[in-house]
């Protein structure tokens, strides 16, 4: 748990951070968002007190963070950060195993946990773990920073844009496996982001700020439907439904009894359409169940080729995750120009599929369910599409 | 259709190869090889290569062949891939013969002469070294690490040892004049490394602390910098004088050592600071704030992250203080600190070139040991992960 109350930082005259009051409840993800220079940064840092708060009290779990000093408690809130800050004369074991050793864990606990944490970010250790950070790739240097801040098993993470340097495909990918993670070890997260999407996404609550007073803090679902004023409502973007999906995942709109051939698939075999009775598609996967493509029965009959009718595929680029977002299948789809998209577990083996329907139907059905909570909530007639001033 | 044939293409002359060959085969031809003085003291006439004899004949040889060796890639592609080791066979022959050369030179130009004639050597026999210098660097730039390498590196040095144990150098004049200071070389080698060593190991004890306050706090990098940096531009023989000063109104003697170590630990300060500074002054600050947001206290920042980052810097600075303290260490015998400028200043004095020599050598010899010693202390102390490059 992690509470604010009434915290303020000025800088001379000018207010940086203004009567900040919140809560986030212990094993919640809390994102802290906001257009530049409204205080998110601010915020974050007084946490772990790399900037002292000029009033007010923090408190992580129920111990002011005044109360200790700014190295233990430090080492008690993992801290990752968007440029990563990887120690590039160390390498990537030695790097994670930074707090661990200043805590005098020995040896063989740490180098147990640092094969742990690899395996957990999706690095093998055995490739990685001797590697500097001068031979990562930008989305891996992010694994090894995130791997770094979990090393001691803080109750409380503490990320500054951890996903702000890389690509936007890989900065998916880190989501997902961060959204992953989360799901398993329920730490208590502040996370920092400028990214709305990113917000919706991985946040239970959402701290929205302008020049640094706390403008609303409140669910997604909530932020999205009711913005406590227009400032809120214009920073989260007027594609509320769209936004929406990107808090669904794939497994919850995936259909997972698809027709699929798999082995040999010379034209003459497909051609026999055995599996084309009631459907048009029909996926190809090697011996093993992996994704290799699909083949169109329609194809065949108005007569093209088998051959042509096969479509290979690699299923790292054209097929999803069962944790990849709805909105990020949706606009994979729509990249593509496909009517649904394959999903495939991590090593690329076919689970199912998502259909467009499908995503139509979690877009209405998350509706009806928010509109449900809110009335709950309220005990009044939900009045979307007005904005509360 | 031409017919097809496998020809390897003609490749590059290796220019700097040449270079060093042609050198050395210039150098002997048109500059005296040796020089020959009925005493010690009288004006020398020039010698050519030809008072060499054979071993002369052997080091024209040896150049040549690093001349074809530096063109084969043009004359005879085939063999290209074997030059790399032809030129550091030639070099290591070159080395060799050369003070084969010089040694044969004086046993014979001696033979007829008093006991009061001396044989120096001359200016193309010091090309013709240089030229083998150049020869081996070209070659070892080619080469990677590999035995090899080290073993021809080490067949030039067992050559031109050979040479200087069994091939009449000792009959050369600098030797002459070591013989007869041999108990005094000693004396001053051993002074000139303990003015040096003190002046680097002052410079470092003030020197690292200054660097690391200059990054704590503006003030104390403003002074510093500005201070070592004027230091600097003082000539040493007008800081030995100034220094006296301070020193008398202390009671403290004004030549000896102590003014000596005193204007060294000065000099050393500026690469040491500078680099130092600068080293820790680049580390980035994101690492800074990754390090303090995990719990780092100053202490372990500074030793377990920024220090280690700032290292390549730090040590290239000590190693420009080294070199530069024991040059400069030549200049404190003006102020009676002894060491191997004494030789130098005699040297001048008696018009005896060979006497400045005997002083000069060694303080090169011992400049380029600091060098390589810690360029190589750089190599294993640096991490792998910043090695080679900036942090």
């Amino acid at each position: 748990m992690i509470r604010l109350e009434q915290v303020t930082k000025r800088y001379g005259d000018a207010v940086a951070v203004d009567g900040l009051t919140f809560e986030v409840p212990e094993g919640e993800v809390c994102v802290l968002i906001g257009p530049s220079g409204c205080g998110k940064t601010t915020t974050l840092r007084m946490i772990n007190r790399l900037i002292e708060p000029t009033s007010g009290h923090i408190f992580v779990g129920d111990r002011d963070v005044m109360s200790v000093t700014p190295e233990e408690l430090r080492r008690g809130l993992g801290y990752a950060i968007q440029s990563v800050g990887l120690f590039p004369h160390l390498s990537v074991a030695e790097n994670i195993m930074t707090v661990p050793k200043l805590l005098k864990w020995d040896r063989k606990r740490m180098e147990e946990r640092v094969e742990e944490l690899l395996t957990l970010v999706g690095l093998p250790p055995e490739e990685y773990a001797g590697k500097y950070p001068r031979q990562l790739s930008g989305g891996e240097g992010q694994r090894v920073g995130v791997a770094r801040a979990l090393a001691a098993d803080p109750p409380v993470l503490l990320m500054d844009e951890p996903f702000g340097a890389v690509d936007p495909l890989n900065r998916e990918r880190l989501q997902t496996e961060f959204a992953r993670i989360q799901r398993s070890l329920r730490k208590t997260v502040i996370f920092v982001t400028h990214d709305v999407d990113e917000a919706i996404r991985l946040a239970d609550h959402i701290a929205l700020m302008r020049d640094g007073r706390l403008q609303q803090y409140a669910t997604p679902e909530e932020i999205l439907d009711h913005p406590a004023n227009k400032f809120v409502h214009d920073f989260m973007g007027a594609d509320r439904a769209l936004k929406r999906l990107g808090r669904v995942r794939v497994s919850e709109a995936m259909r997972t009894a698809v027709p699929s051939l798999s082995g040999g698939r010379s034209p003459q075999e497909l051609s026999t359409r055995a599996a084309c009775a009631d459907t048009r598609f029909v996926y190809l996967t090697d011996a093993d169940g992996r994704l290799e493509g699909w083949f169109d029965c329609h194809a065949v009959e108005i007569g093209t080729t088998a051959e042509d009718a096969v479509t290979l595929v690699d299923w790292r680029d054209d097929a999803v995750r069962p944790d990849t977002s709805l909105k990020e299948a949706l606009s994979r789809m729509l990249g593509h120009g496909y009517r649904s998209i394959a999903v495939t577990d991590l090593t690329g083996h076919l689970l199912g599929d998502v259909a467009f329907s499908a995503v139509e139907a979690a877009m209405s059905d998350s509706d009806e369910r928010m509109a449900a909570a809110h009335d709950a909530r309220e005990g009044a007639a939900s009045d979307e599409g007005s904005v509360p001033e | 259709m031409a017919m097809v044939t496998e020809v390897r293409p003609r490749g590059r002359i290796d220019r700097v190869a040449a270079t060093g060959a042609v050198t050395a085969l210039v150098g002997v031809a048109v500059l005296p090889f040796v020089v020959f003085r009925a005493n010690r003291i009288v004006a020398g006439a020039p010698r050519s290569i030809m008072d060499a004899g054979p071993a002369g004949l052997m080091l024209l040889v040896f150049a040549a062949a690093a001349l074809a060796a530096a063109a084969a890639p043009y004359l005879w592609p085939a063999l290209t891939r074997r030059q790399p080791l032809a030129l550091k066979l030639a070099a290591a022959g070159m080395f060799g013969s050369a003070a084969w050369s010089v040694g044969q030179a004086a046993v014979r130009l001696l033979a007829g002469a008093t006991e009061l004639a001396r044989v120096s050597i001359g200016a193309g026999a010091w090309l013709a070294l240089v030229g083998a210098a150049v020869v081996e660097f070209a070659a070892d730039s080619q080469l990677e690490r590999c035995w090899p390498r080290r073993a021809t590196t080490v067949a030039a040095l067992v050559a031109v040892a050979c040479a200087a144990l069994f091939g009449g150098m000792g009959q050369l004049s600098i030797v002459r004049e070591y013989q007869s200071q041999a108990s005094f070389f000693w004396l001053y080698v051993g002074q000139h490394l303990t003015l040096a060593g003190a002046g680097l190991a002052f410079g470092l004890l003030l020197g690292i602390p200054l660097a690391v306050a200059s990054t704590r706090w503006r003030g104390v990098r403003d002074v510093t910098l500005g201070v070592v940096g004027v230091i600097q531009t003082v000539p040493s023989v007008a800081l030995l004088g100034l220094l006296v000063i301070p020193l008398a109104a202390a009671g403290l003697p004004g030549i000896g050592s102590l003014p000596a170590i005193i204007a060294l630990t000065l000099y050393s300060l500026l690469p040491i600071v500078r680099n130092t500074y600068i080293g820790l002054s680049e580390v980035d600050p994101a690492v800074v704030d990754a390090g303090r947001g995990m719990g780092m206290s100053s202490a372990q920042l500074l030793l377990r992250v920024e220090a280690p980052l700032a290292l390549p810097l730090a040590i290239e600075g000590v190693r420009a203080a080294a070199v530069l303290v024991i040059g400069i260490a030549a200049i404190t015998a003006f102020v009676g600190a002894g060491g191997l400028g004494v030789f130098v200043f005699l040297g001048i004095g008696q018009v005896a070139d060979d006497l400045v020599l005997l002083g000069a050598v060694p303080i090169v010899v011992l400049a380029l040991l600091a060098d390589t010693g810690l360029r190589a202390l750089a190599a294993r102390a640096v991490s792998p992960g910043i090695r080679g490059g900036t942090t």
